[in-house]
C-alpha cells in the first residue's frame, strides 16, 4: 500500500478516529477519548513508531491490548489512562520478559487508540495490523485465538489499581467469561493485555496494515468533506465496498442483554432504494443486513451505517427512529473467511444458524 | 486442653466434627476435605502442627481455602489438585516456597482442606486461623483487622483455569474473587493472605486447630456415652443452649454465590409454645424470637446441633422436621471491637440488629 505509516503523528489522529469508527461497524466504542489522550502524549513529545508487519522480527514479543467492557459505560466513566499500561506490566511480570511491540486487538472503535496510548507511555512501537480488521463483541473473536495463540497469561487492570492476571485459562472463551465477570466488578470498563505472541505468529495471523488503512480511510472522508464530494462514495471507493441501501430507520428495537446491546432496526428505502425494505440485526456491532427479507451481507463482512448526509458513522447506541442513513457493505479480510474463522465469527456464532456466510458481492462482481 | 502437635489419620474424624461445629452451619461440610486430607496423610504421612510463636519471623505462611457456595460443593466435588495448584501459583508469584500452611477459616470445609494441602506439600500447619469460626466473605478475617493484604491471591478451578488477583483492598478482593468463583461454576480453590511469620504472630487467632480437635473429641465422647454433647460443650466452652425445637420451614436460595435464607423452628419440651427464626448467609448469622428480638447475632457463633446425636447441621442440609438444638458460643474478642463489628456485625449483613454480646442477651 502506498503511503504506509511509519509513525503516528498529530496530523493522523483525526483521520484515524474517523476511519476506526467506520471499521467499528456500529460497535467497538467511541475512539474520541482515546484520541485526546494520544494527542496529549504526542504533544508532550512522546513518539509512537509504527512497524509494518513484514518488518517485525520473528522473535519479537508482541502484546495485543485494548479496553474491555460496555462501550456505553466508557462514554460516562472515562478511563484513568494507564489501565492498559498496568495490564501490560502485569503480563510482562508474569512472563519475566519485556515486550517489544504492541498491537491493537481490534482496529474498529476505541481499541484502535489504546495500543497507541500505551505505546507512547511505555516507549514501544505499535504494529501496523490488528486481530479483527473491524470490531467484534467477544474476545475469542480474534485472529490470535482463531489461528492458535494460547489465551494465557493475560491481565486486566482498572482505574482504581486492581489488577487480575489470568495465569492459565482453558481457551479464549474461558478467558472471555472470566474477564467478563471481572470487568463487571471493575465497573464495566477496564484495560486488558493478552498473552504475548511471537512476531512470527503475528505476521501470519494479524489482519495486515489496518492502522494505515484506518488512517487513510479517515483521510478520504475528511478530504471528501473538505472538497464537497460525497463522503459515502469516498468510503466505498477506498474500501472496495458497495452501497447497500439509502434508507430511513422506520423501527428500532434495542435492549441490553448479557452486557451487550442487541436488537434490530427496520429500514424503508429512499432514493435509489425507494420501495425496498431492509433489516439489520445487531449485537454491539451490525451483524446481518437483509433486503426485502433476503440476507445480502452478514458477518464477518462489514456492515457500516453512515449518516446519509455527512458520511459520519453511526454507532449502535446512537441509532434513532427516523434517522436517514446509508448502509454500506465492506468485504472483510480473507483471514476472517477461512472455515476455522467462520466457526468463530460467522453468523452461526452469533446465534443465526440458518444464515450461511456468502462473501459479499463487490461493485465489480465478487 | 492440650495443644495438638500432629494430625494423624485418627485425628481427622475429630477435626471434621469440630470443624463442622465451628462452621456455624456454613463453611461447607468438612466431609469432602476430610477424605481428601485422609488420602493425603495416607500417601505422605502425618501433618505437623506448629504454634505461631515457633515460626521464624521471615517464614512464609500461606493460607489455602475453598471459596464458593456450600450448596454447590455438595454436588461439584473438587478434582483434588486445585488447592495445591493455587498454592504453587502463589509461590510462583511470590518467587519463594511456603514454609507453613494456614487455615483461613476454622469452620467447615476449610478446616480440613488446608490439612490435605499441608500433607501433600509436606509442610506443617499453623495452630490458628483467621476467623475462629466460619464467615461467608474472605475479608472477614483477623488479618484484615491487622492490616494484612489478601493479595497477591491466586485462584484455581477443577478445569485448569488459574488467576492471580492484586486489588486495592480486601473487600475488593472478595468482590472480584466472588464474581470469578461464580463464573468458575460456583466453587474454586484459593491461596491468599501470604504472611511472614512476624505478621502471622500479630494477625492470627491462636489455637484453632487444637480447639476444633477438642470439640470434635467432646462430641464423639458424649455420643459414645449416649449423652447429648450440648451440656458438656456449654460447660467447657462457655456456650449457651439457646433453644430446642423442630425445623418447620426452610426458605433457602443460592444467590450471588451464597446460600441465603431463613429457617423457622418451633420449640419442644422446655421451649414448647415458643418459636424462633434463624437467618443465614452460608452461616447462621442471627437468631431471633417471633417478635424480632435477637437472642444471638454474628459475630457470636450460632450452631445447630442434632437433638439426638449432637452432630452439627449445616444450612444446606437442614430440612423440615429436623429436631435441633440451637447452641450459642461467644466469638473471639477481636470481633467485638468497632473494626471487627464493621467487618462482621449484623448490620454488615443487612440485619436490623445492633450487636449485643450473646452472654448479655
Amino acid at each position: 500500500m502506498a503511503d504506509t505509516m511509519r509513525e503516528v503523528t498529530l496530523e493522523d489522529l483525526d483521520a484515524l478516529e474517523i476511519g476506526a469508527a467506520i471499521l467499528g461497524t456500529g460497535g467497538g466504542g467511541n475512539p474520541y477519548i482515546g484520541k485526546l489522550r494520544v494527542r496529549e502524549e504526542l504533544r508532550k513529545g512522546r513518539k509512537i513508531p509504527v512497524i509494518p508487519l513484514n518488518e517485525l522480527p520473528d522473535d519479537a514479543l508482541v502484546v495485543s491490548l485494548g479496553g474491555i467492557g460496555a462501550p456505553v459505560v466508557g462514554v460516562e466513566k472515562i478511563e484513568q489512562g494507564e489501565e492498559c499500561l498496568r495490564a501490560l506490566r502485569a503480563v510482562e511480570q508474569e512472563v519475566g520478559r519485556k515486550v517489544d511491540a504492541l498491537i491493537s486487538a481490534e482496529i474498529g472503535g476505541a481499541n484502535s487508540m489504546e495500543p497507541m496510548l500505551t505505546a507512547a507511555q511505555a516507549g514501544l512501537p505499535v504494529v501496523d495490523g490488528d486481530g479483527m480488521g473491524r470490531a467484534f463483541p467477544e474476545m475469542q473473536m480474534i485472529t490470535w485465538s482463531i489461528y492458535g495463540q494460547r489465551s494465557a497469561p493475560a491481565a486486566m487492570a482498572d482505574e482504581k489499581g486492581n489488577v487480575i492476571v489470568f495465569r492459565s485459562t482453558l481457551d479464549d472463551k474461558w478467558l472471555e467469561d472470566l474477564a467478563r465477570a471481572s470487568v463487571v466488578v471493575m465497573g464495566a470498563a477496564a484495560g486488558l493485555a493478552q498473552a504475548p505472541m511471537r512476531g512470527e505468529f503475528v505476521k501470519r495471523a494479524a489482519i495486515p496494515n489496518t492502522v494505515t488503512q484506518a488512517r487513510n480511510l479517515g483521510r478520504a472522508v475528511l478530504d471528501a468533506n473538505r472538497e464537497h464530494r460525497d463522503p459515502v462514495q469516498a468510503v466505498i471507493d477506498h474500501e472496495g465496498g458497495r452501497l447497500l441501501m439509502t434508507a430511513k430507520i422506520s423501527d428500532l428495537e434495542r435492549h441490553l442483554k448479557g452486557g451487550f446491546a442487541v436488537g434490530h432496526l427496520s429500514l424503508e428505502g429512499f432514493g435509489d432504494s425507494l420501495g425496498d425494505t431492509g433489516k439489520i440485526n445487531l449485537q454491539n456491532e451490525f451483524l446481518i443486513f437483509a433486503r426485502n427479507g433476503t440476507v445480502e451481507v452478514c458477518v464477518p463482512d462489514l456492515i457500516v451505517v453512515l449518516d446519509a448526509d455527512t458520511g459520519h458513522p453511526i454507532t449502535t447506541e446512537m441509532l434513532r427512529y427516523g434517522q436517514r442513513i446509508a448502509v454500506l457493505g465492506l468485504p472483510c479480510h480473507a483471514l476472517l473467511r477461512s472455515p476455522e474463522a467462520l466457526a468463530v465469527v460467522g453468523p452461526a456464532a452469533f446465534g443465526y444458524p440458518d444464515v450461511t456466510f456468502v462473501p459479499m458481492q463487490t461493485k465489480g462482481g465478487a | 486442653m492440650k495443644p495438638l502437635k500432629q494430625i494423624t489419620l485418627d485425628d481427622m474424624g475429630h477435626i471434621a466434627l469440630g470443624g463442622a461445629f465451628l462452621g456455624t452451619g456454613g463453611g461447607g461440610d468438612p466431609y469432602i476435605g476430610k477424605i481428601m486430607a485422609e488420602q493425603a496423610i495416607r500417601a505422605s504421612g502425618p501433618v505437623q502442627v506448629i504454634d505461631v510463636d515457633d515460626l521464624d519471623d521471615d517464614a512464609l505462611i500461606v493460607p489455602v481455602a475453598m471459596m464458593g457456595a456450600p450448596t454447590v460443593m455438595l454436588e461439584k466435588l473438587p478434582r483434588g489438585d486445585e488447592a495445591i495448584s493455587a498454592l504453587r501459583a502463589l509461590e510462583a508469584v511470590l518467587g519463594r516456597k511456603a514454609d507453613a500452611i494456614f487455615t483461613i477459616e476454622a469452620g467447615g470445609l476449610n478446616s480440613t482442606i488446608p490439612i490435605a494441602v499441608a500433607a501433600t506439600a509436606g509442610l506443617p500447619i499453623v495452630d490458628g486461623d483467621g476467623m475462629g469460626r466460619a464467615f461467608p466473605e474472605l475479608q472477614m478475617v483477623s488479618m484484615t483487622l491487622a492490616g494484612v493484604s489478601a493479595c497477591p491471591m491466586t485462584m484455581a478451578d477443577e478445569k485448569g483455569n488459574a488467576i492471580t488477583l492484586n486489588t486495592v483492598d480486601n473487600l475488593s478482593t472478595e468482590k472480584f474473587a466472588r464474581s470469578i468463583t461464580v463464573e468458575m461454576g460456583g466453587a474454586g480453590l484459593i491461596a491468599l493472605y501470604p504472611m511472614s511469620g512476624a505478621e502471622a504472630k500479630k494477625a492470627t487467632l491462636r489455637g484453632s486447630m487444637s480447639l476444633i480437635h477438642d470439640i470434635g473429641k467432646i462430641v464423639q465422647e458424649e455420643q459414645v456415652a449416649n449423652r447429648n454433647c450440648a451440656d458438656r460443650l456449654a460447660r467447657e466452652l462457655n456456650g449457651i443452649r439457646l433453644f430446642e425445637g423442630r425445623v418447620m420451614d426452610v426458605d433457602r436460595r443460592t444467590t450471588g454465590g451464597f446460600a441465603r435464607g431463613t429457617a423457622h423452628i418451633e420449640g419442644l419440651d422446655a421451649f414448647a409454645g415458643r418459636s424462633i427464626r434463624l437467618h443465614f448467609q452460608n452461616e447462621f448469622l442471627v437468631a431471633e424470637t417471633e417478635d424480632g428480638k435477637a437472642i444471638a447475632t454474628t459475630p457470636d457463633l450460632i450452631c445447630l446441633l442434632d437433638l439426638e446425636t449432637g452432630v452439627p447441621i449445616t444450612t444446606e442440609t437442614m430440612g423440615y422436621g429436623f429436631r435441633v438444638i440451637v447452641f450459642g458460643l461467644p466469638c473471639d474478642p477481636a470481633w467485638r471491637t468497632d473494626h471487627g463489628l464493621q467487618l462482621v456485625g449484623p448490620r454488615y449483613f443487612g440485619y436490623e440488629h445492633d450487636y449485643v454480646p450473646i452472654e448479655d442477651l
